[in-house]
């Protein structure tokens, strides 16, 4: 035997003889191997305990505290070990009579206290992983836009109702007291102006989508607030057709909705795009509006320096808030926006 | 667009059913909106997209039809025949703002009977604006007939009673500033400039597009008519029916614009009509002034144009009839191209990809396959993405809900918190919700108002974060948009203090969090701060003032924290690299220090830090209590723990007192504390 030992040699020893100790006591099929695991461990005279006990006047004099300490404590984990084997074994004998009726598993459990995502941001996440899996990256774009990019790029000439100054967010700076009107900078009426700022610097091919804060004056009630979320999605290389559209949509709707559904395109109008169509998917035999695509305007490929005889490409765009509430149920737009906690801990 | 199935039959044939009426002319870009029966009669309920007025009058929604089957498309042929005197003898017209009525055509019948216009007129007109109205009922014969051909063509027409008529001279004119006019509602509206009026020699007798007047309104007693079809600009049309909150059909249709061609037509027809129906005479000839619109000019369409767009084939013949059938004229081809000119009525179509469109919606979307294989190529998750959604991980484990909230605020919010701009915010002329113009500048009092709102529905715990933008006015053309993590709480500080600390951990982020004091008005007096990484404001947090609190009706302590995520964004490491673990145990010892109470727990761990060498794996603090007795005033004791640990072998209990010796002299010797024995 050593003269001295190591407080963390003798640690070690006392942890291992515990693990052997329970796993024993565990393992013991009968009262017999029970009692002869008991002298293993805690016989009087030759048990381990005892003669790990004859192994702490070698701890040097500093550590005996806490070896001492370790040592009782683990005495008390084996014994602990055994009574419970014990139990185990006498249950067993007399099946039922012994349960513990104070031990009530009904009772409800510690419940933790997670937080809940926003359920437009859970839907933003969807779309974003369908889409990165698509091959389409997220770009991102400034909230406040200028004309141009709002506009002017986008085929939306100056007399447009749609740049009508109580159809949009016009902003100007507080000056010296009142409003300096501006009328170059807006709140973005829609996310495609990330498309023209991504186009402007990117040579095809082109694979993003785009998402976040829209905003249009509309009073708000169940079904508009004057602010939403869009995603827009856009595709620019050489020969890209409406085929292409409709089969990346009808992929986009089959991972969405988790099984394969057919696409429809009904024609409709935007400035941006032409043809332009609005999409509707088949769910459960009805046609459901998804949103609006089309292929670029030649007038916006021209916008952002591209040659539109060389190059196509296709956009489309829907509401995050319409998906999300038709997938939840929900009924009325505004609540996404009282952040009323009882909402929020339903999704 | 209400159009009446039986009022369809004078123009094409109807042998289909309505169901596939509805649903071809759905494919084709009028979409179904709904049917309802009106007397014997069907209302169809069409939407029409704003590129589409010719589809605002029954005669366009007939052309797709005929097109769409391929049926024959009959129209009338007005030619009433003038027997009266020469108009130019009694009346003079003149446009003195071409800008905002570039054509005017009036013609004049004397002699007509008002009475009640037929009964099959009646029942049309009841179809198309009962559904709308259900109060809806026919005016008179010469009213009925010139709102029948407006809803036939989509040209509007008004007629006048021409002895009301002031003088003998009518002229087409900007609307003068505050001028007020009498419309035939018989309320009075003060107009603008900018709008468009036809005026007598007295006063305005029509708000031009919009409205008629109600002196010159057709009444039992009227005897003569002036006919007026014309042209209204758009934006004229549009700012008076939007000024004065007066849309009506007339002004849906200008500012949608009118086919320049059929305005004369309209005008025959609506003669043609009064004619037949209300009797009388029509003076000869005709005063049309303005000019009229440029002839459309031809468009050439490369046949290889509809696979390189659309992606299918379509034969030339069918491109050909469908263009055709469309109005187009002059069609030319060839073996690569079709080279038509579009009809009046269709300005829309000026380039080659505007018939592509027209080809493709007649021929059939659902021609165009949606199983094409799409090539695969990567595309990468951005780092402020992969960030973005680590900060919402560590938000909801910390209990979190996340709140989403207005992007435009109450200006009177702005001063609530001033710590990342003092500029002017960015204001809206355009209020997006109740008194809310401006745009923020810290979402703070969002999350307050987030707050107050559940409070007042009685939510017991309110723990919310937020990561959205602020709007910061700068010099730049654009204003600096900030992604902004902004959490608000019930708990204490040092809970916000210690999610912000897992939140720079779980970022990787190294270097260390800094604070220093911030005297904001927004947070109790000593108790705010402002937090730094690497020398840069990461951003500020502490406990919300009485003051805040009143303002925003709060009765629970709330603590706040707004970080600047764009900082962390830059610090964070997404792929961190391993370092080898050692296979050591740890000793701790734990220490006891009496302190002056302004020695700060920053200054105390640096110290012990630096002092404890290179086995010092952590300091831990615990906690802080004072014995002012025994200490003395102004003291506090602070008890923490060292964790030490070697790579290469077990330290022995020795070498950590040893350790412990050196950190204890170090802070006795530079920030006067003692250790307590």
């Amino acid at each position: 035997m050593q003269v001295s030992m190591d407080l963390t040699q003798f640690l070690q020893q006392l942890d291992e003889l515990t693990a052997n100790a329970v796993s024993t006591f565990e393992a013991a099929p009968d009262q017999e191997a029970l009692e002869q695991a008991r002298i293993e461990f805690l016989g009087a005279k030759k048990g381990q305990l005892k003669a790990t006990q004859k192994l702490f006047g070698a701890v040097g004099k500093e550590d005996r505290p806490t070896a001492g300490q370790r040592f009782n404590e683990t005495k008390q984990a084996i014994e602990a070990a055994l009574e419970q084997a014990q139990q185990r074994l006498q249950a067993g004998s007399d099946s039922g009579s012994q349960e513990d009726q104070q031990f009530d598993p009904t009772l409800p459990g510690e419940a933790l206290q997670l937080g809940h995502l926003h359920p437009i941001t859970q839907t933003i996440e969807e779309l974003k992983d369908i889409m990165g899996r698509l091959g389409f990256s997220v770009a991102d774009g400034p909230e406040i836009e200028d004309v141009w990019h709002n506009f002017e790029a986008l085929n939306i000439p100056a007399a447009h109702p749609a740049r009508d100054p109580i159809d949009n967010f016009y902003l100007g700076v507080a000056a010296a007291g009142a409003a300096k009107k501006s009328n170059e900078l807006l709140l973005r009426s829609q996310t495609s102006t990330v498309q023209i700022r991504v186009m402007e610097n990117t040579e095809p091919p082109i694979r993003i989508i785009s998402l976040g804060r829209v905003y249009r004056p509309d009073t708000a009630d169940a079904t508009h607030y004057p602010m939403f979320h869009q995603m827009e999605g856009l595709l620019v290389d050489h020969q890209v057709t409406m085929a292409d559209l409709k089969s990346v949509l009808r992929l986009f709707a089959s991972s969405y909705l988790g099984e394969d559904v057919h696409i429809r395109f009904r024609p409709s109008f935007f400035p941006f795009t032409e043809p332009s169509v609005e999409v509707d998917y088949l769910w459960n035999d009805q046609w459901i509006e998804f949103g609006g695509a089309g292929m670029v305007d030649p007038n916006v490929l021209t916008a952002v320096g591209y040659d539109p005889s060389q190059v196509t490409g296709f956009a489309f765009g829907l509401g995050v808030e319409r998906l999300c509430m038709r997938r939840h149920g929900i009924t009325d737009i505004r609540e996404f926006y009282k952040n009323d906690i009882r909402f929020l801990h339903q999704f | 667009m209400l159009v009446s199935w039986n009022w369809l039959k004078n123009y094409v044939a109807l042998d289909m059913e309505v169901s596939e009426l509805e649903n071809r002319l759905a494919m084709a870009g009028l979409n179904h909106e709904g049917t309802e029966s009106v007397g014997d009669d069907l209302a169809i309920d069409l939407e029409v997209t704003s590129n589409r007025p010719d589809c605002l009058g029954h005669i366009g929604v007939a052309r797709e039809i005929s097109v769409l089957w391929n049926q024959a498309l009959n129209l009338p042929d007005p030619q009433p025949s003038a027997n009266g005197p020469s108009i130019h003898d009694s009346l003079k017209i003149r446009i003195d703002a071409p800008e905002l009525c570039s054509r005017y055509i009036g013609r004049i019948i004397r002699g007509v009977k008002i009475g009640p216009s037929p009964q099959w007129m009646q029942d049309q007109l009841a179809t198309v604006f009962r559904p709308l109205n259900k109060d809806w009922k026919p005016v008179n014969n010469v009213v009925d007939i010139s709102n029948y051909v407006l809803m036939e063509t989509g040209q509007p027409l008004h007629t006048f009673d021409l002895k009301e008529l002031f003088g003998n001279e009518v002229v087409v004119r900007e609307a003068n500033d505050k001028e007020v006019f009498q419309a035939i509602d018989h309320k009075l509206y003060k107009l603008e400039t900018g709008m468009c009026v036809v005026a007598d020699k007295e006063s305005a007798i029509a708000l031009g597009g919009v409205m008629g007047g109600a002196e010159t309104e057709v009444s039992d007693k009227t005897t003569d008519l002036l006919v007026e079809a014309a042209q209204f600009a758009p934006l004229a049309v549009r700012r008076a029916a939007r000024g004065l909150n007066l849309h009506s059909p007339s002004s849906h249709r200008f500012e949608r614009g009118v086919d320049p061609e059929r305005i004369d037509w309209a005008s025959r027809r609506c003669c043609e009509l009064i004619l037949e129906i209300a009797g009388g005479e029509l003076d000869q000839e005709v005063i049309d002034v303005g000019s009229p619109a440029a002839s459309p000019e031809p468009v050439v369409l490369p046949l290889a144009d509809l696979k390189r767009i659309l992606g299918i084939e379509i034969p030339a013949q069918e491109v050909e009839r469908i263009l055709l059938a469309l109005g187009n004229e002059s069609l030319q081809s060839t073996s690569e191209t079709v080279t038509v000119t579009p009809p009046s009525w269709r300005p829309d179509l000026t380039r080659s990809i505007d018939l592509v469109e027209e080809v493709a919606r007649i021929h059939g979307y659902d021609q165009i396959p949606e199983d094409v294989g799409v090539p695969m190529v990567p595309s990468h998750r951005t780092n402020a993405d992969r960030i973005q959604s680590q900060v919402r991980q560590v938000m909801t484990a910390a209990g979190f809900d996340e709140a989403i909230t207005a992007s435009m605020v109450p200006t009177d919010w702005t001063s609530v918190f001033t710590g990342w701009t003092s500029d002017a915010p960015l204001l809206s002329d355009t209020p997006m919700l109740k008194g809310a113009d401006t745009l923020r500048t810290s979402l703070v009092p969002s999350l307050l108002e987030a707050r107050r709102i559940n409070q007042s529905l009685s939510n017991p715990v309110v723990e919310l974060f937020e990561t959205a933008k602020i709007y910061l006015p700068g010099s730049e053309a654009l204003p600096t948009e900030q992604w902004t993590l902004t959490v608000s709480s019930g708990k204490s500080f040092f809970h916000l203090k210690g999610l912000i600390e897992t939140l720079i951990e779980t970022l990787k982020i190294t270097d260390s969090l800094q604070v220093t004091p911030c005297d904001a008005a927004l947070f109790t007096k000593g108790q705010g701060v402002q937090l730094e990484l690497a020398g840069q404001t990461l951003g500020f947090m502490g406990d919300v003032s009485a003051e805040t609190l009143k303002q925003f009706s709060l009765r629970s302590a709330t603590s706040l924290l707004e970080v600047n995520l764009q900082i962390l964004l830059k610090a964070a490491c997404l792929v961190p690299q391993f370092v080898e673990t050692s296979a050591y145990p740890v000793i701790t010892r734990d220490l006891n220090i009496i302190l002056q109470d302004a020695v700060r727990w920053a200054q105390l761990s640096e110290v012990v830090n630096q002092a404890g060498g290179q086995f010092l794996e952590s300091v831990q603090y615990q906690e802080t209590y004072r014995d002012p007795q025994r200490d003395g005033e102004g003291t506090k004791r602070i008890l923490f723990s060292l964790t030490l640990r070697s790579h290469e072998r077990t330290l022995t209990g020795e070498e950590a007192d040893q350790i412990r010796d050196d950190v204890v002299q170090a802070i006795t010797a530079q920030l006067d504390g003692q250790l307590l024995a």
